[in-house]
C-alpha cells in the first residue's frame, strides 16, 4: 500500500465512522420534530373514534408520523383473556380505527401483537382485538415463543443491560403505542411506558431488577413514534388484570402525545385523586432522558368533542 | 377380474381409513390449536380409552363408545384393531420394512400366549404399583405417549408381524374375549381352497390354520392379508360357522384364571400402592376435573391427551420417582399456569379420568393451594416494587397490600386460592419461586370471589392537568 492510497482508506473510514452518528440511530427515530404542534393532546368525550380523530388533527394527523410503503406496528394492551368491558386490554373499536388510518396513509404492512399474560389465545380472543384488528386489515402477529424475539443491547448504562424485543417491533419504521390507562398493583399505573412490557420477552428480568429502574430502559432502544393512552373507563383498584371488585373511572378521556413520559404525567394525574401513588418510573424516565414530566413546561391541548 | 380385487379394494379402504388417522393424530398432538375437534374427538373412539371410560363413567360419551364398539365387535370381529386403532397402522408401516429385510412367512399360532402374557403383566404392574399395561401397552397411550417403546413395536412388528396384537395387547384382549364367537367373520371355504397355504403364511395374526381349514375370529385382525394373497378367492368374509373347537371348559378355566389372577394383583398390591404416595410434601398438582388422586390413578390410561391440548403447556409428565405417579399428567407451573377459562382438558379426556367442567366449575376448582414465603420475595429481599404474582392471580386471592416492609408487598387470602400457579409463574424468584403452589389429593372449590357492583365514579375536574 503506497502513502497516497492509505492516506485514502484514512479518510474514508474517518467519513464512514463519521456519518455513523449523523444517521439517527434505529430504524423507527421519529421525524424531525415538526413545529407548532401540541407536546400532548387531551380529548374528553364519549365516542372513542372521535376522540381519536379530534387528537390526531390538532397532533398534525397520523400522515405526520405514516408514510407510504412504511412498516407501522400498533401496540396495544391486550394481554389480559377478559371482556372488553373489564377495560383492562384496549378498546377494540380504538384499535380498528387506528389500524384503518393507518391503512388509509398508504401504510405497507399493519402489525399487532402483544406477550400476554394470560393465554394468549385466549387473551387475543376475549379481548376482542384479534378480531377487530384482522377485520380492519392489520396481521395480528403471536408472539408466545422466545422464536419471535431477538436479543439486543440496550445503549447506556442500563439496569438491563439486554433484553429480546418482538421481530415485528424491531422491523416496525412505525411505532403507535396504544395503551388503556389502568391500576397496576406492582408498578402502580399502566399506561404508555408500561405498555412496552408486552413488547419484550422475558419480563422476570425487569421484576427482578426492579419496575421503576426497568420499565424506563425498553424505551431506550427504540422508542415508540406515537403513544395514544385510551382513559375512557379507568380500572382503578386490582389492576392490571382486574378482579369482580373492581372500581372504574369514567374519565372518558384519550391522550396523545409522541412524548412518552408526558403522557404518562398526564395520565396518572387522572388517576391521582383514587390514591395511587406516582408510579417512580415517571420521574426516573424523565432522569434518563426520555421526555418531560413537568406538565407545565409544556404546550398541552385540551379538546372536546 | 380377480377373485381377491374386491379385497384388495376393501384393504385399500381399511388402510386409507387406519393411516389416516394416524396422521390426523400426529398432526393434531403438534397443531392441537388448528386441529381441535381431532383431538377432541378421535381419542374418544378409541377402544381402550372407552373402555376405561366405561369404567369410571365419568363421561357418557365413552360409555356410548364403549357400547357400540362391543356391539360391533360381537358383530364384525375386531374390525377395530384392522381400521381404527393408530399403532395397527403404524404396524403396517413395520410390514413394509419386512417385505425388504425379511421374507420368511407368518404361521400358525394356537394363541395361548395372550392368556398368560397380558395377565402376568398386570400382576407385575399392580404391585410395582406401575400401571403400564395401560401406559406402555394399551395401544392408543403408547401409540401417543410411550415414544422409547415404540421402537420396540417396531422391531417386533418387523420380526413377529402384529405379535403385540395377538399376545400382548389389553385392547386385543377385550376385543379377542368379546369378538372370539363373532357373528360376521373371515372363513376358507374347504371346497375351492387349494391348500397352497398363501394365506396362512400372510396372516400377521398367527390366526389361520389351512390343515383344518379354521380361523380363530378372537384373534383375527380383519385386516384383509390373507384375502387379497388367496389365488382362488376362497376366503370370504361372511356369516361365521358359530362352531369352533373345544371352546367350553377349557375356555372357561382360561378365562377365570386371568380374571383371579388380575383380582388378585389388585387386591395385593392396594398396600404397596398406598404405602407409596404417603408424602404430602411432594404432593402433585392434577388437571382441573380429576377429581383426586384416587379418581385420576385408577381411570388415567396415561394417554397424555390433555397434555397435547393444553394451550399453556402446564400439564406434564410427572417424572416423579413414585412408581404409581411416573407419566401421569401434572401441573407444572414453571413450565405455564392453568388458564382460568380453560376447559380443554376435561372436554378431551377421552377415559373421564378428568371430568368434564363447565367454565364457571371451573373457575371454583381449587387444584391446590399458594404459600407464600415472604423472606425470598423481591420486595423484601431487593427492596423493590415487583407484583407479578397479584397481576397474574385470577381471582384477587394474591393482591398487594402496604405491608411491614413500608411498601406494598403480596398478600395472600388462600380462601380464594385455586391454585392455578399463575403467581408460582410470574414470580421473578427462581430456582424456586418466593410463592409456591401445592397440590391437594382431593380437589375441593374455592370460594367465589368477592363481587361488588359499583358504579363508575365520576371524575370532579374536566382536565386534572
Amino acid at each position: 500500500m503506497d502513502r497516497r492510497s492509505f492516506i485514502k482508506t484514512l479518510l474514508g473510514g474517518a467519513a464512514v465512522l463519521g456519518l455513523g452518528n449523523v444517521i439517527p440511530r434505529g430504524p423507527g427515530a421519529p421525524m424531525a420534530l415538526a413545529q407548532g404542534f401540541p407536546d400532548l393532546v387531551a380529548v374528553k368525550g364519549t365516542d372513542v373514534a372521535a376522540m381519536y380523530d379530534r387528537a390526531l388533527e390538532a397532533i398534525g394527523g397520523l400522515g405526520r408520523f405514516v408514510g407510504k410503503g412504511q412498516k407501522v406496528l400498533i401496540k396495544p394492551n391486550m394481554g389480559w383473556a377478559v371482556e372488553p368491558k373489564r377495560a383492562a386490554n384496549t378498546s377494540p373499536e380504538l384499535l380498528a380505527h387506528i389500524i384503518k388510518n393507518a391503512k388509509a396513509l398508504g401504510a405497507a404492512k399493519i402489525s399487532v401483537f402483544d406477550n400476554t399474560c394470560d393465554n394468549w389465545r385466549s387473551a387475543y380472543g376475549e379481548s376482542g382485538l384479534e378480531e377487530a384488528a384482522n377485520a380492519a386489515g392489520a396481521e395480528v402477529a403471536p408472539a408466545n415463543s422466545e422464536r419471535y424475539f431477538q436479543k439486543v443491547t440496550i445503549p447506556g448504562d442500563t439496569k438491563l443491560g439486554e433484553t429480546s424485543y418482538h421481530e415485528l417491533y424491531l422491523e416496525a419504521d412505525v411505532i403507535i403505542n396504544v395503551p388503556v390507562l389502568k391500576h397496576h398493583g406492582g408498578a402502580k399505573m399502566t399506561a404508555a411506558l408500561k405498555n412496552m412490557m408486552g413488547a419484550i420477552w422475558d419480563r422476570s428480568d425487569l421484576h427482578w431488577g426492579g419496575l421503576d429502574r426497568c420499565i424506563p430502559e425498553l424505551m431506550l432502544y427504540k422508542k415508540p413514534t406515537l403513544n395514544i393512552v385510551e382513559a375512557q373507563r379507568v380500572l382503578l383498584t386490582n389492576g392490571p388484570r382486574g378482579h369482580a371488585d373492581s372500581k372504574y373511572l369514567a374519565a372518558n378521556m384519550l391522550l396523545a402525545s409522541t412524548d412518552p413520559v408526558a403522557i404518562d404525567s398526564a395520565a396518572y394525574r387522572i388517576m391521582a385523586e383514587s390514591g395511587i401513588t406516582e408510579p417512580g418510573y415517571i420521574a426516573h424516565a424523565a432522569s434518563i432522558g426520555l421526555g418531560q414530566n413537568d406538565l407545565s413546561r409544556l404546550n398541552v391541548q385540551r379538546l372536546t368533542v | 377380474m380377480k377373485p381377491n380385487e374386491r379385497m384388495k379394494t376393501i384393504k385399500l379402504i381399511r388402510r386409507i381409513i387406519a393411516w389416516g388417522i394416524f396422521v390426523l393424530l400426529i398432526v393434531s398432538f403438534h397443531k392441537p390449536d388448528a386441529f381441535h375437534w381431532v383431538i377432541k374427538y378421535l381419542p374418544k373412539i378409541q377402544f381402550g380409552q372407552s373402555l376405561a371410560g366405561f369404567f369410571s363413567r365419568g363421561s357418557m360419551t365413552a360409555v356410548l363408545t364403549f357400547l357400540t364398539l362391543s356391539v360391533l365387535a360381537v358383530i364384525l370381529g375386531r374390525f377395530f384393531c384392522g381400521f381404527l386403532c393408530p399403532l395397527g397402522a403404524f404396524m403396517d408401516f413395520a410390514f413394509f420394512v419386512r417385505s425388504k429385510i425379511k421374507k420368511r412367512p407368518f404361521s400358525f399360532s394356537t394363541g395361548r400366549p395372550h392368556w398368560l402374557i397380558f395377565p402376568s403383566l398386570l400382576l407385575i404392574s399392580f404391585w410395582v404399583g406401575y400401571p403400564f399395561p395401560f401406559g406402555q401397552l394399551e395401544p392408543y397411550s403408547l401409540f401417543v405417549s410411550g415414544h422409547a417403546f415404540l421402537l420396540l413395536v417396531m422391531l417386533l412388528a418387523i420380526f413377529a408381524g402384529r405379535a403385540f396384537c395377538a399376545y400382548l395387547c389389553p385392547t386385543g384382549l377385550a376385543l379377542r374375549l368379546l369378538a372370539g364367537q363373532s357373528l360376521l367373520g373371515f372363513k376358507l371355504d374347504p371346497a375351492t381352497c387349494l391348500n397352497c397355504g398363501a394365506c396362512q403364511k400372510a396372516c400377521p395374526a398367527f390366526c389361520l390354520n389351512v390343515r383344518d381349514k379354521s380361523l380363530d375370529r378372537g384373534r383375527c385382525l380383519v385386516c384383509l392379508e390373507c384375502a387379497t394373497v388367496c389365488p382362488n378367492g376362497s376366503l370370504r368374509y361372511g356369516l361365521a360357522s358359530p362352531a369352533t373347537p373345544n371352546p367350553g371348559r377349557r375356555r372357561f378355566l382360561r378365562l377365570a384364571g386371568a380374571g383371579a389372577m388380575a383380582a388378585g394383583a389388585y387386591l395385593t398390591g392396594e398396600n404397596l400402592r398406598a404405602r407409596t404416595f404417603a408424602q404430602p410434601d411432594s404432593q402433585p398438582i392434577m388437571p382441573p376435573g380429576a377429581l383426586s388422586l384416587a379418581h385420576l390413578n385408577a381411570h388415567c390410561t396415561l394417554c397424555h391427551t390433555c397434555i397435547a391440548v393444553c394451550p399453556n403447556g402446564a400439564i406434564q409428565p410427572s417424572h416423579s420417582g413414585t412408581p404409581i405417579l411416573t407419566a401421569k399428567p401434572f401441573l407444572d407451573p414453571y413450565m405455564g399456569f392453568c388458564q382460568y377459562d380453560c376447559v380443554v382438558c376435561g372436554e378431551a379426556c377421552p377415559t373421564g379420568a378428568l371430568s368434564p367442567l363447565t367454565v364457571e366449575a371451573k373457575r371454583l376448582t381449587r387444584l391446590g393451594l399458594a404459600r407464600f414465603d415472604r423472606p425470598e420475595c423481591v420486595v423484601i429481599k431487593n427492596s423493590t416494587s415487583c407484583g407479578a404474582c397479584a397481576e397474574l392471580c385470577p381471582t384477587g386471592a394474591v393482591r398487594m397490600a402496604p405491608g411491614p416492609s413500608g411498601q406494598d408487598e403480596p398478600t395472600l387470602d388462600t380462601d380464594y386460592c385455586i391454585g392455578c400457579g399463575a403467581c408460582q409463574k410470574a414470580c421473578p424468584v427462581r430456582p424456586v419461586s418466593a410463592i409456591v403452589v401445592t397440590g391437594l389429593s382431593i380437589q375441593q372449590t374455592a370460594k367465589a370471589p368477592r363481587v361488588v357492583i359499583s358504579e363508575d365514579l365520576i371524575p370532579t375536574e374536566d382536565f386534572p392537568f
